[in-house]
């Protein structure tokens, strides 16, 4: 059953006064981030996106998400047309984005709260998802409290606390030591299996994106579209050792074959974009 | 515009938790006061000496500065009569309403100019325009305008704390990190709440700082005010005895100051900890 349709989205982006950018010859006020992308995504699917750095992934992840309005085209969940953030979508940053001043526990109630759910129900809910992610005898503790491994433990359940059929992750390991990040990524897929909920993973690590995905999307440079979808068809539920297989190899080479001309496409770009980027 | 701080913050003025349950080599808040006292100690006493054996020696005028115990025993009979605590009492009263008009004044209005950029673009050259206008230079006027009773003192209390609240919310509120609002609002947080539980919490610190400075210039200001034209308060006490030559009164008057402005400035530190124990040590306070 089809989840998540994304269709012809075109995003582009005015810059700030005085800054202009050059493409092809042409100056522009304007930025041209994503360039028509069409992607479809089943329920429960598991979906990794990597691109060059600047691609416009982030971008796409918050025109899903309905934070952002795509300058043409739509996205729709269940069929409905994406305009503000869908109760059943939750997204999971880089940074974990955590409120300081709560505890582990009252930034997973965080969640619920402004859903109106009770107190005692939704605390009781809050510690359930800190325990599923083995962060038992820590709901009382601030983030700057806790190591970045905790941080994102407690920033993944409180978006699963509120049971999303769309999870949106924008380099929710990047930050973190490998070794937090392989326990990281094994944690999320078992959980996953369990909830089966539609994923979109995006990622700069070729190997995270293999291991978690039922498919890889590859996108093209700035303005990013879909450039390929590798299906993965490795056997679940998935042992860390599976990165040392024979098809787990051929798959790395794949991907990377398809992304290299993007990197390097987007390295050529790179004085244009390191300009604009914010 | 920026971040208003004061010198007169300890300089570690947050504490983690961790710090406080896990023992370490590190100071505790405790010891550190003890530390600041016992260090602190030798000089106070050395000062209070001088205080009592100059006039009493003759090195300086008696009259103009009498014994310290000469002092302490004018002080104790106010107290027992009753007499410094209403001069206290309707100081702190005058105070206290000037800064809470200037709270609910401040707040709200800096959480406006924080957010809307338009509105702080019509607001702004007005606000600096005022603020950089003395309160004490205003004092003429407020008196013109609101009589010489409470009004005329409560204004210039206002006056004197709005300007740091009000630049301290919009501090506070614009540098509400914007990862927390986009997190917020991808959870579906409807306006209100953004402001009451993101951009709030987030803009606490420095409206507490913003605080504990408008709390002591209010003070400060009305016992200014109390000088030039009332009939009671801490200022008033000290400017008439001084005209009355009553000069162990004044030092009274001026101790009692003193203490208060101690007092007050802990209960603000503390307070102000409280507000921000949240943080940890890796990025405490603003100074
Ligand atoms: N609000 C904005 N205004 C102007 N340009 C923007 C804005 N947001 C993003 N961009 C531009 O859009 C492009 C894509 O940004 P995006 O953050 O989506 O890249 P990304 O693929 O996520 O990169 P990375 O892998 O480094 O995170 C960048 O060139 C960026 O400068
Ligand atoms: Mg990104």
């Amino acid at each position: 059953m089809e989840r998540i349709a994304v269709s012809a989205v075109r995003k582009s982006f005015n810059l700030k006064p005085g800054q202009t950018v050059t493409v092809d010859g042409v100056t522009s006020s304007r930025i041209a981030v994503l360039d028509g992308v069409d992607l479809t995504i089943d329920s429960g699917e598991f979906i990794t996106l990597v691109g060059p750095s600047g691609s416009g992934k982030s971008v796409l992840l918050d025109v899903i998400a309905g934070l952002t309005e795509a300058t043409s085209g739509v996205a729709r969940i269940d069929g409905v047309e994406v305009t503000k953030p869908h109760a059943r979508t939750a997204y999971v940053f880089q940074q974990y984005a955590l409120f300081p001043w709560r505890t582990a526990l009252q930034n997973v109630e965080y969640a619920l709260e402004v859903r109106g759910v009770p107190a005692a129900e939704r605390r009781e809910r809050a510690k359930d998802f800190l325990h599923l992610f083995g962060l038992k005898g820590f709901e009382d503790r601030f983030p700057s409290q806790l190591s970045g491994g905790m941080q994102q433990r407690v920033a993944i359940a409180r978006a699963l606390s509120t049971d999303p059929q769309v999870l949106l992750m924008d380099e929710p390991f990047a930050a973190l030591d490998a070794q937090t990040r392989d326990i990281l990524q094994s944690e999320l897929l078992r959980i996953w299996e369990q909830i089966k909920t539609t994923v979109v993973f995006v990622t700069h690590s070729i190997d995270e994106a293999i291991y978690l995905a039922d498919r890889v999307v590859v996108m093209t440079a700035r303005p990013a579209s879909v450039k390929e979808i590798v299906t993965i068809d490795l056997p679940r539920p998935r042992d860390l050792d599976i990165r040392n297989s024979e098809a787990f190899n051929a798959y790395r080479g794949r991907v990377w074959e398809s992304l290299r001309d993007e990197v390097g496409k987007a390295q050529r770009d790179w004085t244009l974009a390191s300009t604009y980027a914010n | 515009m920026s971040l208003i701080v004061d010198r007169n913050l300890p300089l570690r003025n947050t504490f983690s938790l961790r710090r406080k349950r896990t023992p370490s080599k590190a100071p505790s808040a405790f010891s550190e006061t003890v530390s600041t006292i016992t260090l602190g100690l030798p000089a106070l006493v050395a000062f209070a000496l001088l205080w009592e054996i100059a006039p009493r020696a003759g090195w300086i005028n008696a009259l103009f500065f009498p014994p310290l115990s000469q002092v302490l025993a004018v002080l104790w009979e106010m107290i027992v009569s009753g007499q410094l605590a209403d001069h206290i009492g309707i100081s702190l009263q005058r105070a206290a309403i000037g800064f809470l008009l200037a709270v609910v004044t401040a707040v709200p209005l800096g959480f406006l100019m924080g957010r809307y950029s338009l509105f702080e673009k019509a607001s702004d050259f007005l606000v600096q325009t005022l603020r950089n206008t003395s309160q004490f230079a205003l004092l003429p006027v407020f008196i013109l305008v609101l009589g010489i009773g409470e009004a005329s003192k409560i204004a210039i209390t206002f006056y004197a704390a709005v300007f740091f609240l009000l630049i301290n919310t919009i501090v506070g509120v614009k540098s509400v990190d914007p990862l927390l609002v986009k997190a917020a609002r991808s959870m579906g947080t409807s306006d209100w709440d953004l402001f009451k539980k993101v951009i709030f919490p987030s803009a606490i610190p420095s409206i507490v700082a913003g605080a504990r400075l408008g709390v002591k210039t209010s003070l400060f200001s009305v016992i200014a005010a109390e000088m030039l034209a009332a009939q009671s308060g801490i200022g008033y006490l000290i400017q008439n005895s001084s005209l009355m030559l009553e000069t162990d009164c004044m030092y009274a008057g001026i101790l009692t100051l003193t203490i208060i402005g101690l007092l007050l400035n802990y209960l603000l530190v503390a307070g102000e900890r409280r507000a921000t124990h949240w943080r940890g040590s890796g990025e405490s306070g603003p100074n």
